[in-house]
C-alpha cells in the first residue's frame, strides 16, 4: 500500500508540474559570465505570437530585441540605428547606408537581407500600421546601401522606418512561410531564446551587438496584464522593472521606485460635430469653457500628468514653442439643460474617473449628462459612428510613425479613419493637407501646429491631460530607458 | 438504459446548440469579429476598411458562419484568430492550471466547510444538539465576501506586506495557497452552511439514537451523519468545482494565473471564436464529468438506500432560530441607510479624495472624493430590490426545474460551467442590450445551483420511507408533491437562495464593462466595490464599507430565513417547542 502511494506520488509530480506556468528562468548564463539577469514585468502580453507586424513589435523593441534602420531621438527626430546615415535622392527615393552589424543567428546584416526584410513587411496582411496607405520598395545598392522608393513622395520616410514593425530580421526568420519568427533572428543587444506563450519569455545578451556588449547578461520577461499585480511583483522584489504602473498603485511604491515620464499620449474630450447637441458650435464652446483641466492632472492622475494645453503635450518637445492660439472660436451659448451622452472606456482605469469629473463640471454649466462606460472594443464602433455626443479618449499623438501630422489626418479630417469627433472642416482639412506635403522637419512641425490651432478653433477637441507613464524601477537598477515614445525600456546599459 | 441514452442525447444536444450559438455570436450580436480581433491585437490601430478586409480574409470570415461551423463540427479546433497559434494545446494548458487551482480551492473549501460545521458536529456527536442553533451569520458573512476583494487583500497583506507567500504567479505549490484561499473561503462557507443546515436532521434520525444507545463513539456517529448528508450536497459541490474553473477570472487576474477563465474572457471579448469554442467545450465536458463523479459518489455513499427507497427523510423539524440576530443586522443596515440617505452620493470633490473616516465623512471618501456612506446608503435600495427580484425569480425557476431533474440536470451543469461573460454575451445576443438584459443574464445563471440543490433534496426525499407510506395510503403524486416533497425541499433551497443574494449583487456589477447594468456614477454596491478596488490598499474603507454592507445583507438573509420556514404540515404547526425525537414519532404515525 505504501509503495503504491509512493508510486502515485511520483507519477503525480510531473502531471502537477505540467499544470504550473513555466517561470522562464532557465536561460543559460552567458559564456562571458558577468552581469546579472534583469527581471522585467511587461503589461501587454503578446497577442500575435510576437509577430513583428502588429502591436507585439513594440514588445520586441522595448526589450532591445529588434532594431530598425532608424530610431527616434529624444526630440522625435530620426536617429541612426542599423543605418548609419541616409539621404534623400529625389522626391520618392531615399538611400540608406548600413553600418556593420550581425544578426543574432550569426549572419551578416547585408543590404540584400535588409531589403528582403522590408519587402516582407510590405507584403504582410494586414499591413503594419506604419505602412498603412504607403507603397514602398526596397532594393540593395552596392555593399552597404539600401534604396527605398515610395510610390508617392514620402517626406517622413526615415521617421516611418523607425517604427518597431519595420524592424530588420534575418532571412531565417521568414523560413516558415506562415509566420515570422523573431526568436534568434534580430539584431538588438538582447536575443530572444524562449517564448512561453503569452506568459513569459527569456532573453540572453547578444555579445556581438554592433553597439557593444549589453551590461545585463539576459532578461527574464513576465507578461502581467493586471497593473496591481505588476506593482506587487515589483514591491516583493520578484521583478526589477515593471512597466505602466497604474496611478492608483504608484503611491504604494517607494519614492525612488516610481519613475514618471511624459508621454505623447493625450486624453481629450471629443465633441461630436456632426449630430446631436454639439453640432452647435456655441454649445461646444460652452462645454470647453465648463471644463477645468487642472483638476484632472492634479487629482485624478495624482500629478502623473500635465494639464491639457493642446493636441501635443510636453513630451513632444518642440510643440510648446511653436504653438499658436486657436482662432475662430465660436461664442459660448447657454447650455440650458441640454442632454448629452458622454462615453468612455474602462481599459484605462483613470478614464471613467475623468468622465465622472467631467460630468459634474458639465452639469455645473447647465448640461444634463448621461455616462456610458464600456470595454473599448464594445464601444469603438458606436463611437466612430457618432452615436455619442461626447467621448473621452486617450490617444497617442505620435502614432506608429512618430510623424506628428498623421494623427491629425486620421482623427480630425473629413476622410480620417478615426474621426470620433466627426469633424469635417474645410480649413482644418486644408491645413492638414498642407502639413502633409512638407518635408523639412521644422517646417512640418510649424504646419502641424497651425493645423492644431485650426482644430482647437472648432472646439471639437478639448485637451484634458497629457499623461505621464509610471515605470516601476527596483532599487539598484540603473540605466532603464524611460522613453516618451514607449518604444524602449531595456537597453545595453540597463543593469542591476 | 433508455433513460440514460436520452439524457446523453439531451446533453449532447445542449452542447451542440451552445457551440453553434458561440459560432454565430458575432452575427447575432452584430459585432464585427474582424474589428474585435483587431482591437485585441492592437488597441491603437485605427479600424480602416483595408485592414478589416485583410483580417476578414485571413480568418475566412467572408465565408459566413456556416462554413466555419462545418469545419468545427468536423473536430478541427483550428488556430486562434488572435495569435494564429494552435488552439488545442493552449486550451489544454490553461485547463491544467485551472484544474489545479480548482482542486486547491476545493481543499480549502472542504476545510472551511468542516470548520463551519464543527460546532454542530461536536454537539451532535455528544447528543446535545436540541434547542437553539446558531444563526450561522459568520458563514453568511464569509459567503458574501467578493472573491476579488479577498484576493487583493490576501495578495497585498500576506503577499506584499508580510511577504510570507508569493503574491504573483503560478510556478509551484507555494503559489497556489493564496488564490486557493480567495476562491475556497466563500465556496466553503456556502457549502458549510448548507451542510450545517442538514446535519441536525441527520443526528435526529433513529439510527443515530440507536447508535448512541448502543454506545458507539460520537466520532463514528458524526462520521455517519456526514455520510448521510453529503449526497444532498454533492451536486452543488460539483457545480462549485465547475464554476471555479471557468469563473475564477478575477482571482486569475490578480495573481496572474494563466487559467481558463482569463483565456475564455479574452476570447469572448475579442470574439476569438476558435479559442472560445474550445474553451467552452472543455468546460462543458468538465462539468459533465464533475456531475458524473458527484452522482457516482452519491451512489457509493447511500446508493442502496436510494434505490430501495429506504431513506428516512432528512428535513428535520428544526426550531426556527428565534434570535434577535436578524433584527440586529437589519437594524444596523437600516441605520446606515438612514444616516446616509440625507447625504449627497454624487457630489464629487477631487480635493477631498481618499480621506479616511472622520466626523464629516463617517465612512471616508472614495477615489473622487465622494462620501462613501452616502453612496452605500443610496445604492442600497437599487441593489437590494434588483438582487431580491432576481433571487426570487431564480428560486422559482430553480425549484420548478429542479422538479424535472432529467431535463434540468445537464442544463444546470452546462450553464454553471460557462464563463459569466459568455452567458452575458449570449443573452445580449438573444434579447438585445435593453435595461433588463443584465438581470436576465444574471438570472440565467442564478437558478442553476438552486435547481441542482432542489433535485438533490427531492431525490433523497422520494426515497424516504414516509413517502412510500403516504403513497401506500393512496396519495397521488400531486398530493405527494404539495404535502411532502415541496415542503421538505423549499426551506433549505430558500436559505440557499438567500445565501447567494450578495453574489447576485456582485454578478450584476461585473457586467458593467460590457455596457450592461449600472453605469457610473450610480452608487450600486457592486459598482462601488469594483471602482474602489484599485484603492483597496490606500483607502481600505472605500471597499470595506460596501463589502461590509453586502456581508450584513448576507447575514441578515440567512438569519431571517429561520423565520420564513414553511410549516411542514398544518397539524405540525406548533413546531416551536423542540422535540427530542420528532422523526421517530412520525414514523410511528405514518407506519
Amino acid at each position: 500500500m505504501r509503495r503504491l502511494r509512493l508510486l502515485s506520488a511520483l507519477l503525480l509530480t510531473p502531471v502537477l508540474t505540467g499544470c504550473f506556468a513555466s517561470e522562464g528562468t532557465d536561460g543559460k548564463p552567458d559564456d562571458t559570465g558577468d552581469g546579472s539577469r534583469l527581471r522585467v514585468a511587461l503589461a501587454f502580453p503578446p497577442a500575435e505570437n510576437l509577430s513583428p507586424y502588429g502591436a507585439d513589435a513594440t514588445i520586441l523593441s522595448r526589450l532591445g530585441v529588434t532594431e530598425g534602420l532608424t530610431a527616434l531621438d529624444a526630440n522625435g527626430a530620426p536617429a541612426p540605428a542599423l543605418a548609419s546615415s541616409w539621404r534623400r535622392e529625389n522626391d520618392r527615393t531615399w538611400l540608406f547606408t548600413l553600418r556593420e552589424a550581425d544578426f543574432q543567428d550569426g549572419t551578416e546584416v547585408t543590404p540584400a537581407a535588409v531589403a528582403a526584410s522590408l519587402t516582407h513587411a510590405t507584403e504582410a496582411r494586414p499591413a503594419p500600421a506604419a505602412l498603412a496607405g504607403v507603397t514602398l520598395t526596397a532594393q540593395a545598392e552596392g555593399s552597404t546601401g539600401v534604396r527605398v522608393t515610395t510610390k508617392d513622395p514620402d517626406p517622413v520616410l526615415p521617421l516611418r522606418l523607425s517604427s518597431p514593425s519595420l524592424a530588420v530580421l534575418s532571412a531565417r526568420a521568414y523560413a516558415d512561410g506562415a509566420r515570422v519568427d523573431p526568436v534568434g533572428h534580430a539584431t538588438g543587444p538582447f536575443e530572444l531564446t524562449k517564448v512561453m506563450g503569452a506568459t513569459a519569455a527569456t532573453l540572453d545578451r547578444f555579445p556581438d551587438h554592433w553597439g557593444g556588449r549589453a551590461q545585463a547578461s539576459g532578461v527574464d520577461v513576465k507578461f502581467v496584464a493586471d497593473g496591481t499585480a505588476r506593482a506587487n511583483a515589483l514591491r516583493t522584489g520578484q521583478v526589477d522593472l515593471a512597466e505602466a504602473i497604474p496611478v492608483a498603485q504608484a503611491a504604494g511604491l517607494g519614492q525612488g521606485m516610481r519613475k514618471a515620464t511624459a508621454t505623447t499620449r493625450t486624453t481629450s474630450l471629443l465633441l461630436n460635430t456632426e449630430s446631436g447637441a454639439f453640432k452647435n458650435a456655441g454649445l461646444r464652446a460652452a462645454a470647453r469653457q465648463a471644463v477645468d483641466t487642472s483638476v484632472f492632472a492634479k487629482d485624478v492622475y495624482e500629478g502623473y500628468a500635465d494639464a491639457g494645453t493642446g493636441i501635443y503635450g510636453p513630451a513632444v518637445t518642440w510643440a510648446d514653442g511653436k504653438r499658436t492660439a486657436p482662432t475662430g472660436r465660436a461664442r459660448a451659448t447657454d447650455a440650458d439643460g441640454t442632454e448629452i451622452t458622454l462615453a468612455t472606456y474602462d481599459n484605462r482605469p483613470e478614464l471613467p474617473e475623468v468622465a465622472q469629473v467631467l460630468k459634474q463640471q458639465l452639469e455645473k454649466a447647465g448640461f444634463r449628462v448621461d455616462l456610458e462606460v464600456r470595454e473599448y472594443s464594445r464601444l469603438e464602433t458606436d463611437a466612430l459612428d457618432g452615436k455619442f455626443d461626447a467621448f473621452v479618449l486617450a490617444r497617442n499623438t505620435l502614432v506608429d510613425t512618430g510623424d506628428p501630422v498623421s494623427v491629425l489626418a486620421s482623427d480630425h479630417t473629413c476622410d480620417g479613419g478615426y474621426n470620433i469627433a466627426q469633424l469635417c472642416d474645410r480649413n482644418v482639412d486644408k491645413a492638414v493637407a498642407k502639413a502633409e506635403r512638407i518635408a523639412d522637419t521644422g517646417e512640418r512641425q510649424d504646419a502641424a501646429m497651425t493645423a492644431e490651432a485650426e482644430i482647437l478653433g472648432t472646439d471639437a477637441v478639448v485637451p484634458l491631460v497629457h499623461q505621464r507613464i509610471i515605470t516601476g524601477v527596483g532599487t539598484g537598477v540603473h540605466g532603464a530607458l524611460l522613453d516618451p515614445y514607449e518604444r524602449t525600456l531595456v537597453g545595453p546599459g540597463t543593469r542591476r | 438504459m433508455r433513460n440514460r441514452a436520452a439524457a446523453l442525447l439531451w446533453r449532447a444536444g445542449i452542447t451542440a446548440v451552445l457551440v453553434c450559438a458561440i459560432g454565430l455570436l458575432p452575427w447575432l450580436t452584430r459585432t464585427d469579429p474582424a474589428l474585435t480581433v483587431l482591437k485585441a491585437r492592437s488597441a491603437e490601430r485605427a479600424p480602416d476598411p483595408a485592414v478589416l478586409a485583410d483580417i476578414r480574409a485571413q480568418l475566412g470570415l467572408d465565408e459566413g458562419p456556416f462554413r466555419l461551423l462545418a469545419k468545427w463540427l468536423r473536430g478541427d479546433a483550428g488556430r486562434s484568430w488572435l495569435s494564429g497559434a494552435e488552439v488545442t494545446p493552449a486550451v489544454l494548458q490553461a485547463l491544467g492550471a485551472s484544474l489545479l487551482l480548482m482542486a486547491a480551492a476545493l481543499a480549502v473549501a472542504a476545510v472551511t466547510a468542516a470548520l463551519i460545521c464543527a460546532r454542530t458536529l461536536w454537539r451532535g456527536a455528544q447528543g446535545r444538539l436540541g434547542g437553539r442553533r446558531a444563526g450561522g451569520s459568520g458563514s453568511a458573512v464569509l459567503a458574501a465576501l467578493p472573491e476579488f476583494l479577498t484576493a487583493s487583500v490576501l495578495a497585498t497583506v500576506v503577499g506584499v506586506q508580510l511577504g510570507w507567500l508569493p503574491a504573483l504567479g503560478w510556478y509551484g505549490p507555494r503559489w497556489t495557497i493564496l488564490p486557493a484561499l480567495a476562491l475556497g473561503l466563500p465556496a466553503g462557507a456556502v457549502l458549510g452552511r448548507l451542510l450545517d443546515d442538514l446535519l441536525p436532521a441527520a443526528f435526529a434520525e433513529p439510527w443515530a439514537l440507536a447508535a448512541a444507545a448502543r454506545g458507539l463513539p460520537g466520532r463514528s456517529i458524526a462520521r455517519q451523519a456526514i455520510r448521510r448528508c453529503l449526497p444532498g450536497l454533492l451536486p452543488n459541490t460539483g457545480l462549485f468545482a465547475v464554476g471555479l474553473t471557468g469563473g475564477a477570472v478575477a482571482v486569475e487576474q490578480i495573481f496572474d494565473i494563466p487559467g481558463l477563465g482569463r483565456t475564455t474572457l479574452q476570447a469572448a471579448l475579442a470574439q476569438d471564436l476558435p479559442v472560445l469554442q474550445a474553451g467552452t467545450l472543455a468546460l462543458v465536458l468538465l462539468a459533465a464529468a464533475a456531475t458524473g463523479l458527484a452522482a457516482l459518489a452519491g451512489r457509493l455513499l447511500i446508493g442502496p438506500a436510494l434505490r430501495d427507497g429506504a431513506l428516512p427523510s432528512l428535513h428535520g423539524p428544526m426550531p426556527p432560530a428565534r434570535t434577535l440576530q436578524p433584527f440586529a443586522y437589519g437594524g444596523l443596515l437600516a441605520l446606515v441607510i438612514a444616516l446616509g440617505l440625507p447625504r449627497d452620493p454624487l457630489g464629487l470633490d477631487t480635493g477631498e479624495r481618499l480621506r479616511p473616516p472622520s466626523l464629516q465623512h463617517p465612512f471616508g471618501t472614495d477615489g473622487l472624493g465622494r462620501d462613501v456612506l452616502a453612496r452605500v446608503a443610496h445604492g442600497a435600495l437599487d441593489t437590494l430590490l434588483l438582487a431580491l427580484g432576481i433571487s426570487a425569480a431564480a428560486l422559482l425557476t430553480g425549484v420548478l426545474l429542479g422538479l424535472l431533474p432529467r431535463l434540468s440536470g445537464p442544463l444546470v451543469d452546462t450553464i454553471v460551467a460557462l464563463p459569466p461573460v459568455l452567458v452575458a454575451l449570449l443573452v445580449t445576443a438573444v434579447v438585445g442590450g435593453g435595461p433588463a438584459t443584465p438581470a436576465l443574464a444574471v438570472g440565467t445563471v442564478a437558478w442553476a445551483p438552486l435547481a441542482a440543490h432542489t433535485s438533490a433534496l427531492l431525490r433523497q426525499e422520494r426515497a424516504a420511507l414516509h413517502i412510500t407510506a403516504t403513497r401506500g395510503l393512496g396519495a397521488d403524486s400531486w398530493y405527494l408533491l404539495r404535502h411532502e416533497l415541496l415542503p421538505a425541499a423549499l426551506p433549505p433551497v430558500t436559505r440557499h437562495a438567500l445565501l447567494r443574494l450578495p453574489g447576485i449583487a456582485l454578478a450584476l456589477a461585473s457586467l458593467t464593462f460590457l455596457g450592461l447594468g449600472a453605469q457610473p456614477p450610480t452608487p450600486e454596491w457592486g459598482l462601488l466595490l469594483a471602482e474602489n478596488q484599485p484603492y483597496a490598499e490606500r483607502a481600505p474603507w472605500a471597499v470595506l464599507a460596501p463589502a461590509a454592507a453586502l456581508a450584513l445583507l448576507g447575514a441578515l438573509a440567512v438569519t431571517a430565513a429561520g423565520g420564513v420556514r414553511v410549516p411542514r404540515r398544518k397539524r405540525r404547526a406548533p413546531v416551536e417547542v423542540p422535540q427530542p425525537q420528532p422523526r421517530t414519532k412520525e414514523f410511528v404515525e405514518a407506519g
